[in-house]
């Protein structure tokens, strides 16, 4: 007998019931973020269908993971094809999409955006219970809290000044991953010193002025060419860095909020000045 | 327009003078924030400038710089224009020059080629600015009526900017869309040295050109046989103006996005003061297009840090209704 054959048979036989909780079987993620958090922690069977932006290599972590499933672009009649018990959005998924398929009784569970590590495991925890996987969770929040907890013993006496700047001069102020990285790996952010809130533009002269030692950047779309991300190569910046170039950390680590954050902190912490 | 005091050509070259280093200076102390300027210039020459000289050097200065050269060519190509057509509504932006130059600009930038070889940028502004002026010229014949000329030029405007819409929504970056305002109304917020020295050359070259066409154009006021028989080459006028134009406002353009209404504006605010003299004209309406520019671009710097208004909002709030003057004034003739 062949080895998949064999394993689908033994699935049929023993129904996957160890993790105790009753599991949805047919889930379907319209959203990147649910994408991934259903990915890491529910059986391949029980997923159902995935948002297309989890193909996506640049914003999505689990886009390896993602192509053996079939795909969904949020669209009403595409959803309800897949026979979904359970439909996983995020807080800023389509209101009236979610308002249509509640109407037509479906379950569909919203998960907030988080932009700190206690919401982060928060929404771990309540995906883990929802796919009836909270072993898995907990094992998931336990592996992420071990690699933070190392990188928090290891910081350096004063910590350096950086900014995260992006394309059109935005940059990442108080209640945002970002944020929340920088503190951990041992960075002051100066964006939020500066009281922004969010993600908001910065003048290119208040930042100069905040003499930030190490500035940091996160493509979208890396090696497209536009004026809003031409403005990351003004000779100014790698001046008052003193001539240290402009760190690049993955986008897909922090677009959304998942254990992989704990890999942002960890390149925000290798690049701690020596 | 009728001054008290009539001013010889000196006296007016010198009061604009004076106008434009006062905005100079004023342009570099304006910024998001107050920094002591003159501590700032003097860090500027040391060897690890302190981070208010950066602000000075690397922010500031390009920008005024850019404001002054972009000012000064929109300015001369708008008063060469209006001498070469004889048409007091000939200007970079309603003849389509400057459309032209941003669509150039944008075929550069935005699929990769400018960031391999800088000096694309320009040189695609220059291609379109003179692809969109000589199709005017063309469509509207030599000899062509104020009407004429303006409906050609709508029609290629019309045509630049459908072009570069669609060129900004096939663009792989996702910000490229956002960016046709830009193009549209103009800025000179954020640009550096470097941009500076891209867009130089061009704009030097193309005032170079034009520096010695103004006897040309003041025999041209008297009619095309006229200044024929006093033996000027007028083929040989046509061209070397509209390609010091392509140049010119090609170059300035790719930095700048195209900027509304100063090469209308200016040129017909100081004729009346140089007596109607195109050879005077140039000279005043560069150095007035600068004060314009420079004066529209402190203005935007005004508004509260954070509030991204571009500078040609403010040339076209001063310049739409100037225009609309214009037709008014020369309702007559137009009908």
């Amino acid at each position: 007998m062949s080895r998949p054959l064999f394993i689908a048979l033994l699935l049929l036989i023993c129904p996957l019931s160890s993790q105790g909780a009753e599991q949805p079987a047919r889930v379907v993620s319209i959203n990147l973020c649910t994408d991934q958090l259903l990915l890491m922690l529910a059986d391949p069977a029980q997923i159902t269908s995935i948002s297309y932006l989890a193909l996506e290599p640049n914003s999505s972590f689990m886009a390896k993971q993602a192509k053996q499933h079939p795909i969904n672009h949020a669209k009403a009649e595409e959803l309800l094809t897949f026979k979904p018990d359970l439909i996983l959005a995020n807080e800023y998924s389509d209101r009236a999409l979610i308002g249509l398929v509640q109407k037509l009784g479906y379950q569909v569970e919203t998960f907030p955006l988080p932009s700190s590590i206690e919401g982060i495991q928060g929404n771990i925890t309540r995906m883990a219970q929802l796919l009836g996987q909270e072993e898995r969770g907990q094992q998931l929040i336990k592996q992420m809290n071990q690699r933070l907890d190392k990188i928090a013993q290891q910081q350096l006496a004063v910590r350096p000044k950086a900014l995260f700047y992006q394309p059109n001069g935005y940059t990442s102020g108080e209640n945002t991953l970002q944020n929340t990285a920088l503190q951990l790996a041992g960075w002051r952010n100066l964006a939020a010193e500066l009281g922004i809130q969010g993600y908001r533009a910065i003048d290119i002269e208040t930042l100069l002025l905040a003499e930030p030692e190490q500035l940091f950047t996160s493509s979208y779309a890396p090696g497209s060419q536009s004026r809003a991300q031409q403005q990351l190569l003004h000779p100014a910046l790698k001046r008052v860095t003193a001539g240290r170039e402009m760190i690049e950390i993955d986008y897909k680590q922090w677009i959304c909020g998942g254990p992989m954050i704990a890999n942002a902190v960890e390149q925000l912490h290798q690049s701690l000045p020596k | 327009m009728k001054l008290p005091l009539a001013l010889t050509q000196k006296q007016l070259i010198s009061g604009l003078s004076l106008i434009l280093a006062a905005l100079f200076l004023l342009s570099l102390f304006i910024g998001s924030n107050p920094i002591p300027l003159f501590q700032a210039a003097g860090d500027a020459l040391l060897d690890t400038p302190s981070v208010i000289a950066l602000i000075f050097t690397e922010i500031r200065l390009p920008r005024t710089l850019i404001a002054l050269i972009t000012g000064a060519t929109l300015g001369l190509c708008g008063a060469a224009m209006q001498g070469l057509l004889r048409n007091p509504l000939a200007s970079p932006g309603l003849i389509g020059s400057a459309s032209g130059a941003a669509l150039g600009a944008v075929c550069m930038l935005y699929f990769g080629l400018s960031s391999a070889v800088p000096m694309a940028l320009p040189t695609g502004g220059m291609i379109g600015a003179l692809a969109a002026t000589l199709l005017v010229y063309l469509l509207a014949g030599r000899e062509a009526g104020t009407l004429t000329l303006i409906l050609a030029g709508i029609a290629i405007n019309a045509m630049a900017l459908a072009l570069i819409s669609l060129l900004l929504n096939l663009a792989p970056s996702p910000y490229a869309v956002q960016e046709i305002v830009l193009w549209m109304m103009g800025s000179i917020a954020n640009r550096s040295m470097a941009d500076f020295q891209i867009m130089l050359p061009g704009i030097l070259l193309g005032w170079f050109l034009l520096m010695g066409t103004g006897r040309s154009l003041d025999a041209l006021t008297l009619g095309e046989e006229t200044a024929t028989t006093m033996g000027f080459n007028l083929p040989q006028l046509r061209w070397r103006i509209f390609i010091a134009i392509a140049l010119a406002v090609g170059s300035a353009v790719s930095i700048t996005g195209a900027i509304g209404f100063i090469g209308l504006v200016v040129p017909h605010l100081l004729r009346p003061l140089v007596n109607h003299q195109p050879s005077k004209l140039l000279l005043a309406s560069a150095i007035g297009g600068a004060i314009l520019l420079l004066a529209a671009d402190i203005c935007v710097r005004l508004f509260p840090a954070g509030t991204d208004i571009k500078v040609g909002v403010i040339t076209s709030l001063v310049g739409a209704p100037f225009f609309l003057y214009l037709i008014i004034k020369s309702r007559r003739s137009l009908l």
